[in-house]
Parts: structure tokens; C-alpha cells; sequence
């Protein structure tokens, strides 16, 4: 019992520093007018260009193994918010190689708070504004033009909610292989952003079974965007509506064990 | 109980194996080979609440590692630490509240944010009430001026303002064990002087202080205890007094004479000196050995029979002990 009080109140207190240090992010951003912009603008112009992929493709044809314009929209549009909301919300985990070779950790773990937290909170990508809100422009446009009603919002909210989860969770989890790699990049977490833009932005029909089996079991990416849009356009049963939320405790739990054991061989810098 | 205790501490890293140049970059890329370079080997120190502790040594000797095992930033290859009976690397959060740590080469402001913004999410991350807050933010301004630069952002301060910052940043939550890496480095001499009368007035106020540093004036000023290292071992452990007592044990007067001094004849008429030709003609530098002579013997003596115009007397300092020490000159 007082080891849950405990534990219930480390994680307010987890939550309490990752909103403030947020907010104090989003309050720097102010000292760089320009970059936002400029950032903000390319977030939406790289989705304008898919939007007017997928309306020039079905001017000529009527569906995608059974998938319409607007579902297609809303298939583009949940990827487009869920990758962009961790650039709003855990941006900094990208700098975890940086900070690991250059011994920015140090300061982080000497403070009473996660140190996973700390680093997610050190940065916002401000391309994220645009990208979320022309993904949310996207989603709802596909949401009204598939006919879909009022009473599919709480499962909509239940998809795009675990989405996000799962992408910050599997971004990070990616991004904390630099503890043992040592590199500057995350060319995990690239590769995985590239799959999702190249296998994620389509049905799952039309890819060979190994795809589906990677992108659904062993790299579970089918859950950000595809199974959710699917249950709500019917090409799913609501039965697999469990997955998005199963699949966002194992991620979360899979990002956190990762950055915790990860932790445990950094070597600072310096010595 | 001590607060603070490290026994065999001991750390290891693996370091890349390479010839130099291109070639050698290349093969490596194929042929992977690492060898081992220990940093810290089996330290024991034990620091006792309200101490204050230098801990010095040469570029590469290990104190920057040892700094970073006694915080939990890095876990050891062997040994134990704990501070006040916790294990820092495993107890890490709780561990936290009690310890204020600053590396001088390092800022843990937030870059693009006012200094009191930094100071306000590390008062969150604490849990520093705000009567708290407020009566050690007055301190602080009182004893490093912070309130000049506090609403200035951390990318525009100087660097002694950034050091002073960072020295807030580190005590804001009152810590029982400080751990000071370098915090004078680069600072200009007043900033210095403010620094160390407010370390001074901090171990008057009880907080254990463990303090690296090159700068000897920081050791002597601020602290009682001195430990050298020297390839990650402890080559010196005790107080700065007896090691200054034990180790110093010649001291110096510079004579000047009237007229050109004759040091062969200056060293046969008083043998039981070292003589020594000084900076000017007519100077002349005598050492004798402080245990067998006293200064006003060998002042009364000399001055009776030489009639210097003028003369200083000097004694090495502990700079210079810990240089012979880091030379191997001296044993502990």
C-alpha cells in the first residue's frame, strides 16, 4: 500500500516537472520567432504535398484494396499528428547520442526527477505545430468526408491518444540504443519514421505478409495509425480496438526499461 | 557515520585501440580492439558531516571520475560508495535531495531561458516551498549578486555569472553534501574572491563540501582537509596544516646588501646555509631548515654581520608541496 502512495506520487511528481519543463520550452521558442515560422511552415508543406498525392491518385482511381480517399486521408492524417506530437512532446529524446558522447547526461541524473523526462523536455521540433495541425485538418476532413458520425469520437480519441503514446514510446526506445551505439544519430528511429512513411500511409493489404507481421508483432507501428482507422472505417472488428492500448503499456514500458538499462552503461565524458 | 564513504572504489573504461591517422581509422572500422584504462583504482575515503575537502590532483589523475562515481552519474567496475548509507547510483532520486553538485566546465542553466526561470523548474524538481524559495534566493543575492543578471537569458551571462548561477542552480534545495567540480575555473579574481567567502560561509554553515580544483588559493581558503590523487589512486589524504607541517620544512630570506653580493663567500662563512644568487645584484637568497633554526636566530645573525638594507623572508607554499607531490619528490 505505501509502496503504491509512493509510487503514485513519483509519478505526479514525474508528471509535474515534464508539464513545467514543457511549458518553459514552448516559452524559449518565443526567443526564435523566425525559426518557428519557417519550421511550422515546412511541418505542413511536407503534408500538403501528401495531401495532394493521395487527391491526385483518386481522381483516378476509386479505392486502394477497398480503402476511399477519405479513409486514405484519415490513414495519412492519424501518422501525420502521432509524428508530429513527438516532436512536440519528446523532440529531445533525438539528442540522447549528442548528450551521451558529450556528457550532458551528468547534470540529468544528479537531479530528482527521471532522467528520460529531463532529456524529452529538452528540446521541441517546431515543425511539430504544423505537422499536428494539418494532420488534425486531414484527419477531420476524411473523418466528415467518410460519413463518420459523433458516436465514433470517444473510440477516434481512444486511437489518436494511444497513437501518440506509442510513437513517443517507440521513438525513444530507439533513440536510447545510442547509449551502447555512441553515435550522434538515431538511425533507428529514422529507419522506423521512414517504414511508417513508406508502408503506413497505405493499407496493409497491399503488402506482403512479412510487413504485416513486422509492422504488427515485432515493430508495432500498425497500431499508431492503420488498426484504429481501420476499426472505425469498418476494414477491422472492433475486437482489435484492445491492441492500440496493450500496445502503448508494452511500448511505454519497452522505452523506459531501455533508457533505465541504458543509463546503467553511460560513461559520461571526460575521464 | 560518515556521510560520505567509498571503498576500493574503483572504475575502468574501455577505450578504442587504433593506430593513428586514416589507416588506422579504417582498420578499425573492421578490426574492432579496445583496451582497458582504469581512471580510479581502489579509493577509500571516508568524509565526515561539515567537512570540507579538497580534492586535488594532476590533468587525468581521476577527480572528475571520482566525482562522478560519489554522485552516481557513473556506476563503479568495483567497490562501494554510499552517502548518507545509500547507494548513489541505485537510490539515485532520493540521493538527489540530498547532494548539489556543479561542474565549472558545464552549466545546467537552461540555455534560452531567464536565469530565474532555471532556478524556478530546479525549485519544482526539489520541491522547495516557496518561503524556502524565497529566503535562500535572498541569500544567494545577497552573497553572489544574482539579482543583476536574474532576469537575463542564460546564453547572454558572462562566465562568472553563469558561475554564480550554477552555484544557485546546485543549492537551491539546501543539500547536505556539495560536490564543487573546478567551480573558479576561468573566473577573474574578484569574482573568485566572492566565490570563496560564500563557499567559506556555506562549510560555517555545516554543508559537507568536496571541492576540485587547480586553483590552490580555492583549497586553501575554503577548505581543512586535502586529499591528492594521482593516477586514480590517493597519494596524500590529511589536513591541509600537517601536510604544509610535515612537508615544509625550509623557509627563505631574501637580503639585499649595499653593495654586489659574493654568494662562494656568502657559503663558506655560513655553511649551515643554502646561498643562493637573487633576482637583483646586491640580493641574495638564504634557506635554512625551519627545525633546526629559528627565524630570529638566523635574522639576528645575519643582519648583525651582513647590515642588509632591506630583506623579505618567504616560505614555500602548498602549491609547491603538491607539485613535488605530483613529481614523486615527496612520500606520504
Amino acid at each position: 500500500m505505501a509502496d503504491t502512495t509512493l509510487r503514485a506520487s513519483a509519478a505526479r511528481h514525474a508528471g509535474g516537472v515534464y508539464w513545467r519543463s514543457l511549458v518553459a520550452q514552448i516559452r524559449a521558442i518565443t526567443e526564435y520567432p523566425a525559426d518557428f515560422w519557417v519550421m511550422a511552415s515546412a511541418g505542413v508543406m511536407w503534408n500538403v504535398l501528401q495531401f495532394a498525392f493521395l487527391t491526385v491518385l483518386f481522381a483516378a482511381v476509386p479505392d486502394v484494396a477497398g480503402w476511399r480517399y477519405h479513409e486514405m486521408l484519415m490513414l495519412s492524417g492519424l501518422l501525420t499528428v502521432a509524428a508530429g506530437s513527438t516532436a512536440l512532446l519528446c523532440d529531445g529524446v533525438w539528442s540522447t547520442g549528442t548528450y551521451v558522447l558529450k556528457g550532458e547526461i551528468d547534470y540529468r541524473i544528479t537531479r530528482p526527477a527521471p532522467v528520460v523526462v529531463q532529456v524529452a523536455t529538452s528540446h521541441i521540433g517546431m515543425q511539430g505545430f504544423g505537422e499536428v495541425g494539418f494532420g488534425l485538418v486531414m484527419v477531420a476532413y476524411g473523418w466528415i468526408g467518410a460519413g463518420m458520425g459523433l458516436a465514433a469520437v470517444p473510440v477516434g480519441v481512444l486511437g489518436l491518444a494511444c497513437a501518440i503514446v506509442i510513437e513517443c514510446a517507440l521513438i525513444t526506445a530507439l533513440c536510447a540504443v545510442n547509449f551502447w551505439l555512441k553515435g550522434n544519430n538515431s538511425i533507428f528511429a529514422f529507419v522506423l519514421l521512414d517504414l511508417q512513411h513508406n508502408a503506413m500511409t497505405m493499407p496493409l493489404a497491399l503488402f506482403p505478409a512479412a510487413v504485416k507481421i513486422v509492422t504488427m508483432f515485432v515493430v508495432p507501428v500498425a497500431f499508431v495509425n492503420f488498426v484504429p482507422v481501420a476499426v472505425l472505417t469498418g476494414h477491422l472488428t472492433s475486437w482489435w480496438l484492445v491492441g492500440p492500448p496493450l500496445t502503448a503499456a508494452a511500448s511505454v514500458l519497452l522505452a523506459a526499461g531501455l533508457y533505465r538499462l541504458g543509463l546503467r552503461s553511460y560513461d559520461s565524458s571526460g575521464h | 557515520m560518515p556521510i560520505l564513504e567509498a571503498r576500493n572504489l574503483t572504475k575502468t573504461f574501455r577505450r578504442p585501440d587504433k593506430a593513428s591517422g586514416f589507416k588506422g581509422a579504417v582498420k578499425h572500422l573492421v578490426q574492432r580492439k579496445y583496451k582497458n584504462y582504469t581512471a580510479v583504482d581502489g579509493i577509500d575515503l571516508s568524509i565526515e558531516a561539515g567537512e570540507s575537502v579538497a580534492y586535488v590532483g594532476p590533468n587525468g589523475a581521476g577527480k572528475s571520475t571520482t566525482v562522478k562515481l560519489l554522485t552516481g552519474i557513473l556506476r563503479p567496475s568495483e567497490g562501494t560508495v554510499r552517502v548518507m548509507g545509500r547507494d548513489p547510483h541505485v537510490e539515485r532520486i532520493p540521493n538527489a535531495h540530498d547532494i548539489g553538485v556543479l561542474f565549472g566546465q558545464r552549466t545546467q542553466l537552461w540555455w534560452d531561458l531567464p536565469v530565474e526561470e532555471s532556478l524556478k523548474l530546479l525549485k519544482h524538481m526539489y520541491g522547495v516551498s516557496d518561503a524556502d524559495y524565497k529566503a535562500r534566493l535572498a541569500r544567494f543575492d545577497d552573497l553572489l549578486d544574482l539579482g543583476e543578471f536574474m532576469p537575463a537569458l542564460a546564453r547572454t551571462l558572462s562566465l562568472g555569472q553563469r558561475m554564480r548561477a550554477d552555484l544557485a542552480c546546485a543549492l537551491i534545495h539546501a543539500p547536505k553534501m556539495v560536490y564543487l567540480d573546478e567551480p573558479t575555473i576561468g573566473l577573474d579574481i574578484s569574482v573568485k574572491d566572492r566565490l570563496r567567502a560564500f563557499l567559506r560561509e556555506l562549510v560555517d554553515d555545516g554543508t559537507t563540501l568536496l571541492l576540485t580544483s587547480h586553483d590552490l588559493a580555492d583549497i586553501e581558503e575554503v577548505c581543512e582537509r586535502i586529499v591528492v590523487i594521482d593516477k586514480g589512486a590517493i597519494a596524500y589524504d590529511g589536513p591541509i596544516q600537517q601536510l604544509k607541517a610535515h612537508y615544509i620544512t625550509t623557509k627563505a630570506v631574501n637580503l639585499f646588501l649595499e653593495g654586489p653580493a659574493d654568494v662562494p663567500a656568502l657559503a663558506e662563512k655560513f655553511p649551515e646555509y643554502a646561498w643562493a644568487a637573487g633576482e637583483a645584484p646586491s640580493e641574495v637568497v638564504v634557506t635554512y631548515e625551519s627545525n633546526r633554526f629559528t627565524t630570529a636566530e638566523v635574522l639576528g645573525g645575519l643582519t648583525a654581520q651582513l647590515a642588509p638594507r632591506d630583506l623579505s623572508l618567504s616560505e614555500p607554499s602548498i602549491e609547491d608541496v603538491i607539485r613535488r607531490l605530483y613529481a614523486g619528490e615527496l612520500t606520504k
